[in-house]
């Protein structure tokens, strides 16, 4: 895939990320006392408080880490800086480049035609010396 | 189930009747459309310009200007926007309602790095151009190259099948 279409995947990615980290931790952690006159929360020492200290950080590691990516891939990018005044000049040099290559090739293709029609003239015209098919004059 | 037959083609076959023996009595193709035109009920424009933020009513927020610096700009976007999610983060954690504001910076990040991204297709474009150019070039060349070659092995053999018949008709000329 080409670079900026990569780039363009990458700022995709680091989007859902970011919503996908905010949306879990928030989905997911547990409650917060409010006051000091809300009873404590009902405290549920099931999956979450293992796995759930782990989660930001795993979470952040990827969110920075595509950010990273990010940036390897912005030095990536081949733009040799001239603008786009430099870049159509040297279109137009390879055009008429282009041209000239083109029209150096019509004529050796002409040329090597011409040759070929007569080395096939040359061949008949020993062929039919050779098989004595000359017409009876 | 009702089927309804498929429209008939458009008349225009009967005018090149004559085509393979006079390609001039049918009329030409017509001529490509500029401007806008309407397709199926909808406008079209020809001219596939990518149109700027402020035309979508997005803040630009990196410089205009004629030629902008695109990965200096595309790093410090991406500056922005981990700091952006850093402090959306705070904000979750100690003033949780004014998350909007913040949410909206972030969504006007994005908005503005895919804008730079889509402004560096025509620069893609153009050296994609260059890129086949110099292909082409080189291909022409290397044809050259390869008929010279060709046709002056065809001279040498040539050449020596003359040589070589001279030869045995000197031989039996001289017997």
């Amino acid at each position: 895939m080409d670079i900026i279409s990569q780039l363009q995947e990458q700022t995709n990615k680091i989007a859902a990320l970011t919503f996908n980290t905010f949306g879990t931790l928030q989905r997911d952690s547990p409650a917060v006392k409010l006051s000091p006159n809300y009873p404590e929360p009902p405290a549920n020492p099931t999956e979450d408080a293992a796995n759930f200290a782990e989660q930001p950080k795993l979470m952040s590691a990827a969110l920075v880490q595509a950010a990273k990516q990010f940036d390897a891939l912005v030095a990536a990018l081949p733009l040799a800086d001239g603008g786009e005044e430099a870049q159509l000049k040297r279109i137009a040099e390879l055009q008429a480049e282009n041209d000239t290559v083109g029209q150096e090739l019509q004529r050796q293709l002409e040329a090597a035609e011409e040759e070929l029609k007569q080395v096939r003239e040359l061949f008949s015209q020993a062929a039919d010396n050779c098989l004595n098919l000359k017409k009876p004059d | 189930m009702a089927t309804a037959t498929y429209p008939p083609p458009p008349p225009y076959y009967k005018l090149y009747k004559d085509y393979l023996q006079d390609p001039k009595s049918a009329p030409e193709p017509p001529p490509p459309i500029e401007g806008t035109y309407i397709c199926y009920g909808a406008n079209y424009t020809t001219d596939d310009v990518l149109p700027s933020l402020e035309e979508q009513g997005v803040r630009q927020l990196y410089p205009k200007g004629p030629n902008i610096d695109f990965k200096k700009e595309l790093r410090s976007l991406n500056r922005e926007l981990q700091l952006h999610i850093l402090e959306l983060a705070d904000i979750l954690v100690e003033r949780p309602s004014q998350y909007a504001r913040r949410v909206e910076e972030i969504s006007l990040i994005f908005k503005n790095l895919h804008h730079l991204l889509n402004s560096l297709r025509p620069h893609q474009a153009r050296a994609t151009l260059i890129h086949i150019l110099e292909l082409q070039i080189k291909r022409r060349k290397q044809a050259v190259e390869d008929i010279k070659r060709r046709r002056e092995e065809a001279q040498a053999l040539l050449k020596e099948s003359l040589e070589s018949l001279e030869d045995t008709g000197a031989s039996l000329m001289l017997k």
